[in-house]
């Protein structure tokens, strides 16, 4: 399989249909695997595949550093791919100019990745071109919500005491941000200083007032990649955030982030059959 | 002869130290796939073996992510400025890694240079630091390549060691150390048992020239394009050291106050003009080596890293000072 995808990306090179592949390396059995950018033909042995390619790729395609490299390639997993349905959906994105190549997905991670366990878009399915089959089929019966709906369970007094106690952790080094492939702000709302907005300090005040803002500016729009629990330094579960507004998405406008590229995005329409109950 | 201590007795004397007031900080498993130094509530958080190393440093002890300087408040057309208090409460640093205490030495010229730093210098001389000997390194790890080692003492008032048997060899630093376990420890006979150190895997010499002549070079470009421009790593980085200073407040009052701040991010170097000297990513992770390996060591006679490999674990692209000098090495594209 690793042949094929590198068969595919060195023809698009050295047709010089693009200039550049986004795509994942490694320095060596059992390394971590990680983001690489291959602008040679010759260089295509760098690119493999297997379940450690955690990274979202997409997140490469807001860099000035990466846009200045020329078209690109990119290799996408299934759920990467939900975050190029909403870039494009949102007009940061023109689909000729970038060359997508799916990659059909059994999960990563071992144990599997929680986002995996849940997993009903394994094989990409807008890519240029898919490499790879799957080895078994879409178990589609497994509930999403349960890690949320058992955190709702408890009291508003002991949720708000575990996320006291989870946001008290940030350093604020925004990992989580620069991870997203949906944070794309060229200035985001927490860098801005003349007035500030929002207190910059890692104090209890200044991590609720990033970790909600965050949130809200997803909401509705977070395909649920995870990156940015999985970059988190300190442990916070910023997955189960996101997962509480990608519920009242669904169930409130049956709407899902990057599922649709025919559905109009959540944000940015409005239908008098919107519900409002969920206000106030 | 050798005066050691039992893990049981070092558990028991965290509580006397707790009951006396002091602040404790060690190793603690905070979630299962997380364990950082963070305060201790009773001997039986401290977590002794079994791991590498926590994934933050113990620098935001003595130098926190965050502290009022100073307070503001409008009184009618007067302004009264009120003095932040400076924390003086005893603290032990218990079972750091010795590459987190060999950072505390290298930071102190710095708070102490043109200004002194009062926080700074007040936290410091009221820590105490226990270092404990590694047991174990991972690929991440360098401390050998930058003049350290498993049991380097550069910054501990006291280092354990263990002897394999559920105990610890105390060696003492100085008197603070000394003083800490004097009574707690009992002699044996027993000798502190430890792996080497990961191998060495660059020459600082090397790099420094590497930084000196080749400033513009492209191997900046390719080999940090990965870089996503957080701060996973200087957060978490037991040197790094840079901050800035913020008012928050409002119409009434408020305070000025010194939080981190990180080279990797794009704003560092804004100017007010609009221009930014670092433009790119590839400058700013150039910043980073060239400060760590050239500039601090020109000022200060001390290389600005002490090789644990936090930046590399804990950044979400693997992309880490090791990573990028071991590039340089080989020539390799990493």
């Amino acid at each position: 399989m690793i042949e094929s995808l590198r068969k595919i990306c060195r023809d698009l090179l050295q047709s010089n249909e693009v200039q550049v592949v986004i795509g994942y390396g490694q320095s060596g059995p059992g390394k971590p695997v990680h983001p690489v950018f291959v602008r040679r033909p010759e260089d295509i042995h760098q690119l493999v595949w297997n379940e450690h390619c955690y990274t979202n790729l997409v997140a490469y395609l807001k860099r000035k550093e990466v846009q200045s490299l020329g078209k690109a390639a990119i290799i996408v997993k299934g759920c990467d791919e939900r975050a190029l349905v909403v870039l494009e959906k949102e007009s940061q994105l023109e689909r000729k100019n970038l060359h997508v190549i799916g990659v059909a997905c059994e999960g990563m991670g071992e144990p599997r990745l929680r986002k995996c366990q849940t997993c009903k878009v394994r094989l990409p399915r807008f890519a240029n071109e898919v490499v790879g089959q799957m080895a078994s089929a879409v178990d589609d019966s497994r509930p999403r919500w349960n890690e949320l709906e058992e955190f709702l369970k408890q009291s508003p007094a002991e949720r708000m005491a575990y996320w006291v106690e989870e946001l008290g952790r940030c350093l604020k080094c925004y990992a989580c941000r620069q991870v997203c492939p949906l944070c794309y702000c060229e200035r985001c709302l927490v860098d801005k200083n003349r007035p500030t907005c929002i207190n910059t300090s890692a104090t209890p005040k200044g991590n609720f007032a990033w970790h909600i803002t965050r949130a809200f500016h997803l909401a509705g729009r977070c395909v649920g990649c995870d990156e940015c629990t999985r970059a988190c330094p300190v442990g916070i579960d910023l997955r189960l955030l996101n997962q509480s507004l990608a519920r009242a998405a669904e169930e409130q406008f049956n709407y899902r982030a990057g599922m649709d590229p025919q559905a109009e995005i959540l944000l940015g329409s409005y239908s008098l059959q919107d519900k409002e109950s969920f206000i106030g | 002869m050798s005066e050691v201590i039992s893990t049981t007795d070092l558990r028991q004397l965290v509580g006397d130290w707790l009951s006396q007031g002091k602040r404790v900080v060690g190793p603690r498993q905070v979630k299962p796939d997380l364990i950082l130094y963070e305060p201790l509530v009773n001997g039986e958080q401290l977590l002794l073996d079994g791991f590498v190393r926590p994934s933050n440093s113990i620098k935001e002890f003595v130098f926190p992510r965050h502290e009022s300087v100073y307070a503001y408040l409008f009184q009618g057309k007067e302004l009264d400025l009120v003095d932040a208090e400076v924390p003086f409460r005893e603290q032990v640093l218990l079972a750091a890694r010795p590459c987190d205490a060999a950072a505390l030495p290298i930071l102190d010229p710095l708070f102490n240079w043109d200004y002194e730093d009062e926080f700074y210098n007040t936290r410091r001389r009221t820590t105490t630091v226990v270092s404990l000997a590694c047991l174990a390194h991972d690929d991440a790890c360098f401390c050998t390549s930058v003049g350290l080692g498993p049991a380097e003492t550069r910054g501990s008032d006291a280092i354990l060691l263990s002897t394999g048997d559920d105990e610890f060899v105390v060696q003492p630093v100085n008197e603070k150390g000394r003083a800490l376990f004097s009574g707690h420890t009992r002699g044996s006979a027993a000798e502190p048992t430890f792996p080497p150190g990961p191998k060495k895997k660059f020459k600082p010499g090397h790099v420094q020239t590497f930084l000196r002549e080749q400033f513009e070079s492209s191997f900046w470009q390719e080999q940090t394009l990965r870089c996503l421009g957080c701060g996973a790593c200087a957060y978490t980085c037991p040197t790094c050291h840079c901050f800035d200073i913020v008012d928050e407040g409002n119409a009434t009052g408020g305070i000025r106050a010194k939080n981190w701040d990180s080279c990797q991010f794009s704003m560092f170097t804004l100017h007010a003009s609009g221009h930014n000297p670092r433009n790119v990513q590839a400058q700013r992770q150039r910043q980073r080596l060239l400060h760590k390996f050239l500039v601090y060591p020109e000022k200060f006679g001390k290389i600005l890293c002490t090789g644990c490999g936090n930046c590399t674990r804990n950044c979400p692209v693997s992309l880490g000072v090791l990573s990028v000098l071991e590039a340089l090495g080989t020539g390799q594209s990493i």
